[in-house]
């Protein structure tokens, strides 16, 4: 293999680097002009009518659409690594009856297109009263296919199960097992999974186009929408909306890539 | 282990730590699909009573509806212009990137962004770039003296523009994966393959590439499934509160989701048909996932 790393290469990844970056150096030069400039030249270098655009995206409610964002994003977060790091820890350290059917159970749940089902989901959200509430967002991430199986697969590859009969023996109780010493085991996998739960429940775009029935419960993705919306002849301001939209997850995503890219790989090993 | 015949290891803590997914798949993911099936045999918009009518709504997708075939195909077509290419250049990119020593990290970093752009931004971006008269794809060929394209308001070229977008968007993501199964498998391979002296592509197509079989299955059917439930992009992009007709030119950007959103949201909420027409969907899904998988599983045994 080692022949193949030849100049060409290093010609080619350039090439698609360069095509995965240009929309986004185009969102930020774009971002800085006045809306009228936008289409009189091609807007390759940065002007200076940024501070003009943040400020109108900023008259718009813009914080508390990310604030909504941001707390759908970390609780759906936040639950779902805990709910599947436990079934990934029950798996590993029991044995009990219809193992095997709940493993089953759950390849099939990471096929199901959750989406498919939003009608009953909208009337039962409805009758729980939580229309109106942030909540609908949130739920349905509770418990997610994909979650439970790549937990099972990275507990099962990274966790000795001697630790947990020693700590028995030690009499450690079960909860103190799993919070204590089995997390800090399994950290690369959970911080893999935290990033791509945020990641997705941040970018949803159907659910909250139909929950979303008033400014105030706006998500990032439908401010967006809206902006286009609202300042439908403004380019400057929804370009910059979008761009302070994106470095959370862009900044989120460049700190944590170590560790996600050693977690995808001890995942995909399996996988 | 004295744990067999233990009921505290045997019932009670399996079902403290599995209890909470059960119950939360159950109540937010399962049931809203039973209760968009029981839906599916009703006539009611929302408001009112329902009505029982049978398989009507069925009969009426399978024999009336076209608009459901027609976002079918578009989906398809899609799909095939799109997944393929970027599948094979994650795998491609991947492979050049494993023998990388310098820069590796840069590379996956750079190209894995666009996957974790939120879709709204991506479709947004992408009519900027495309417009007819102002964006500056179209710019830049008439800056080189040719003619721009009318990209987004042409059904021929509508659905290519969101299959590249498609492109741009996961090929990193499959990169990233490919290039975690790549370095997973083991160097002494590959150095037994050099002693018997295969070249570097022999030994991509003999060892590289059967190893990453499991992966390749996972992308395929992953793959699939989001395919298939595509709505986001060229919602975004063709979605114009100006004309009341959805799905871009010739409705060539209407995918099924679309459609299915438009039936049960749309202009008029038809909530029992729009579940049969979910149903129908997921039934759609569920098929080509379990066919994807046997006929990947089969190859896998030859």
């Amino acid at each position: 293999m080692k022949k193949l790393a030849s100049p060409l290469s290093y010609v080619l990844l350039v090439i698609i680097s360069f095509i995965s970056l240009f929309p986004f150096y185009m969102m930020i030069t774009m971002s800085t002009y006045k809306t009228e400039q936008i289409f009189q030249t091609l807007p390759f270098l940065p002007s200076d009518y940024f501070g003009q655009n943040i400020s109108t995206v900023f008259q718009s409610n813009f914080l508390q659409s990310y604030g909504n964002s941001l707390f759908i994003s970390v609780v759906s977060m936040a639950v779902c690594v805990l709910v599947s790091s436990m079934v990934g820890y029950a798996m590993l350290v029991y044995d009990f009856k219809f193992k095997k059917a709940l493993m089953n159970f759950i390849m099939l749940t990471m096929m199901v297109p959750t989406q498919i089902g939003i009608i009953g989901y909208m009337i039962e959200m409805r009758s729980l009263h939580l229309t109106g509430t942030l909540w609908p967002m949130i739920l349905l991430w509770f418990a997610n296919g994909f979650g439970a199986f790549w937990m099972i697969q990275f507990i099962n590859g990274s966790m000795p199960m001697e630790i947990v009969e020693s700590a028995r023996i030690d009499g450690a109780g079960e909860l103190k097992i799993f919070f204590g010493m089995v997390f800090p085991c399994i950290r690369p996998g959970v911080l893999t999974l935290c990033l791509l739960i945020f990641l997705w429940s941040w970018n949803s775009y159907l659910v909250p186009l139909v929950f979303v029935n008033n400014e105030s419960l706006n998500t990032i993705p439908i401010f967006i929408k809206s902006l286009a919306n609202a300042y439908r002849t403004d380019y400057g301001a929804q370009l910059s909306g979008l761009l302070l939209a994106t470095i959370p997850l862009l900044i989120m995503f460049i700190c944590g890539s170590k560790s996600f890219i050693k977690g995808l790989t001890a995942g995909a090993v399996k996988g | 282990m004295n744990r067999k015949g233990n009921k505290k290891y045997t019932i009670l803590w399996p079902l403290f730590f599995v209890a909470p997914f059960i119950i939360f798949f159950l109540a937010f993911n399962l049931f809203p699909i039973l209760y968009s099936v029981f839906l599916s045999f009703h006539d009611w918009s929302g408001i009112g009573d329902k009505v029982f009518i049978g398989l009507d709504n069925y009969v009426r997708i399978f024999t009336q509806d076209k608009t459901v075939w027609k976002s079918l195909g578009n989906t398809l077509y899609i799909m095939v212009l799109g997944f393929p290419l970027s599948i094979f250049l994650g795998l491609v990119l991947a492979a050049f990137l494993s023998n990388l020593k310098k820069f590796r990290n840069v590379f996956q970093t750079i190209n894995f962004l666009p996957y974790i752009t939120t879709p709204v931004a991506i479709g947004l971006i992408f009519t900027f770039l495309f417009d007819w008269n102002t964006g500056i794809i179209n710019k830049i060929i008439t800056f080189f003296g040719g003619e721009g394209v009318n990209w987004l308001g042409n059904a021929k070229f509508a659905p290519l523009v969101i299959g590249f977008m498609i492109i741009w968007k996961t090929t990193g993501y499959y990169m990233a994966l490919y290039l975690a199964g790549i370095t997973s498998i083991s160097e002494d391979i590959y150095e037994a393959a050099k002693v018997d002296g295969a070249g570097p592509v022999k030994t991509f197509f003999k060892i590289t590439l059967p190893l990453l079989k499991p992966i390749t299955i996972f992308i395929v059917i992953t793959s699939l499934i989001y395919a298939l439930q595509l709505f986001d992009e060229p919602n975004l992009m063709f979605n114009v509160s100006t004309t009341s007709v959805i799905g871009g030119p010739d409705r060539s950007c209407l995918t099924m989701v679309w459609n299915f959103y438009d039936v049960a949201f749309g202009s008029t909420a038809r909530l029992g048909y729009g579940s049969a027409v979910a149903t129908t969907l997921f039934i759609i899904i569920v098929i080509t996932s379990l066919v994807g998988m046997k006929l990947m599983n089969k190859k896998e045994g030859k």
